[in-house]
């Protein structure tokens, strides 16, 4: 794996460590990234997007106390071993839930039912 | 980060100090009690209007004038009277660079690479080419552009402890304006390099700056950590109905035509937003750094 793993966005209003965490719950979780897999190094992921190291190491430093990476001597941050556990459903699902409770908010605004959005949403993924 | 746990020894032997810092030009203020210590490793991105008097700040921390009020210190020593050994450390890119004039890009970094007892030669005939400078025209030659290209290479070929870079952003394309951020971003973690660096463009202070200091009107508004910064303010629009419930304690208050308010809030000690943000017809949007600076220097 190699920097450009992570997309930054620098003028977003998320700062860009909790994007790299970000990032790496979801690549985790989807299986993007196994478990063992060795993660660039901070200064790579550093160079790559021409970003502060502090926040690199500060990301890395979130997801190993979240049991997401874990840190191998001399070799850098790899994937934790014992996360295939926590990439259950309901894990994968709670990932979404800031992104629904803003489709939520926009459709109370526009005065949407649930159950028309809800039909609308399945139709989107595909299904009946 | 010790330096953040023993503030007196921090204070006294900062990389870049300044306390009470006051300058005007013909009638005209331009600083008004300015404080802001650099802690050794820290990017600081100072963005202001422009005129709002980043170059005096930035001219008055380095001891390169007088102001007129407050006291400026690098690395310990009174800005006014730097020693050899501190000027050393240190680099500044101003944004007209002037000196010698009269010598070649080549021959201009060859002299002034001699003083510098850890200069990189190799990086800085390197950077020539990739920022395509011809090495052998005349510095008086070259255009304003050109110009603050090689005088960043000279900063960045000296391998200072301390770079102060007043606008270097104006001077550079895209691609070369990131190989900069990367060189700053990777100087600060591999040699704990302290930058500090003035710009009106946002996004480059927020990929590689550690800290952000706003300076409007000649008065520092806010100095603090860039994740911070977005993590602790946000807007909150109310609708006309319930402006009266508007909170007092707010960074910047915009009234629109329709009577509804635009304020800049901040989190309270335990991460609470004012109690107003629950109002009905209330919305909260987070903040990138251009749109708070735009709000409270609009």
């Amino acid at each position: 794996m190699d920097a450009s793993i992570f997309a930054i966005q620098p003028t977003s209003a998320e700062p860009i460590y909790r994007q790299i965490v970000e990032q790496l719950r979801r690549l985790i979780a989807g299986g993007q990234l196994a478990s063992g897999e060795l993660l660039p190094s901070v200064r790579d992921v550093a160079g790559f997007h021409a970003i502060n190291p502090m926040t690199v190491s500060r990301a890395y430093g979130i997801a190993e106390t979240e049991g997401l990476l874990e840190r191998l001597r001399g070799k850098g941050m790899a994937v934790a071993a014992m996360h295939r556990g926590t990439q259950s459903q309901a894990h994968r699902l709670a990932l979404l839930e800031a992104q629904l409770a803003d489709v939520a908010r926009h459709a109370q605004e526009l005065e949407l039912p649930a159950e028309l959005v809800l039909r609308r949403l399945s139709k989107i993924m595909g299904g009946s | 980060m010790n330096a953040m746990l023993q503030p007196t020894i921090e204070s006294t032997d900062a990389p870049l100090m300044v306390r009470g810092l006051a300058h005007s030009y013909e009638g005209g203020k331009v600083l008004t009690g300015v404080d802001l210590t650099l802690a050794p490793g820290t990017v600081l991105g100072l963005i202001g209007r422009n005129g709002a008097g980043k170059s005096t700040l930035i001219r008055a921390m380095l001891g390169l004038m007088q102001p007129l009020a407050g006291e400026a210190r690098v690395f310990g020593e009174p800005a006014l009277k730097l020693s050899d050994k501190v000027k050393e450390r240190i680099a500044y890119v101003p944004q007209q660079p002037e000196a010698l004039a009269w010598l070649s890009a080549e021959q201009m970094l060859d002299y002034v690479g001699r003083f510098y007892p850890r200069w990189d030669a190799a990086f800085a005939k390197a950077m020539l080419r990739k920022w395509d400078i011809a090495p052998n025209r005349l510095l008086a030659k070259l255009s304003p552009g050109e110009r603050q290209r090689v005088d960043l290479i000279r900063a960045l070929a000296s391998q200072p402890e301390l770079m102060v870079l007043d606008e270097p952003a104006a001077a550079l394309d895209p691609v070369a304006r990131r190989d900069l951020l990367r060189e700053i971003a990777l100087r600060a973690g591999d040699a704990g390099t302290t930058v500090l660096f003035s710009t009106h463009i946002v996004s480059d202070l927020e990929r590689v700056a550690s800290d952000i200091a706003f300076l409007h009107e000649g008065k520092l508004l806010l100095h603090c950590g860039v994740d911070e910064t977005k993590e602790r303010y946000a807007r909150l629009w109310l609708p006309a109905s319930m402006s009266a419930a508007a909170p007092a304690q707010v960074l910047s208050r915009h009234r629109h035509e329709d009577g509804s308010l635009s304020l800049v809030v901040e989190r309270g000690a335990h991460g609470q937003w004012p109690e107003a943000t629950g109002l009905p017809g209330a919305r909260l949007d987070a903040l990138g750094l251009e749109d708070l600076f735009v709000e409270i220097a609009g």
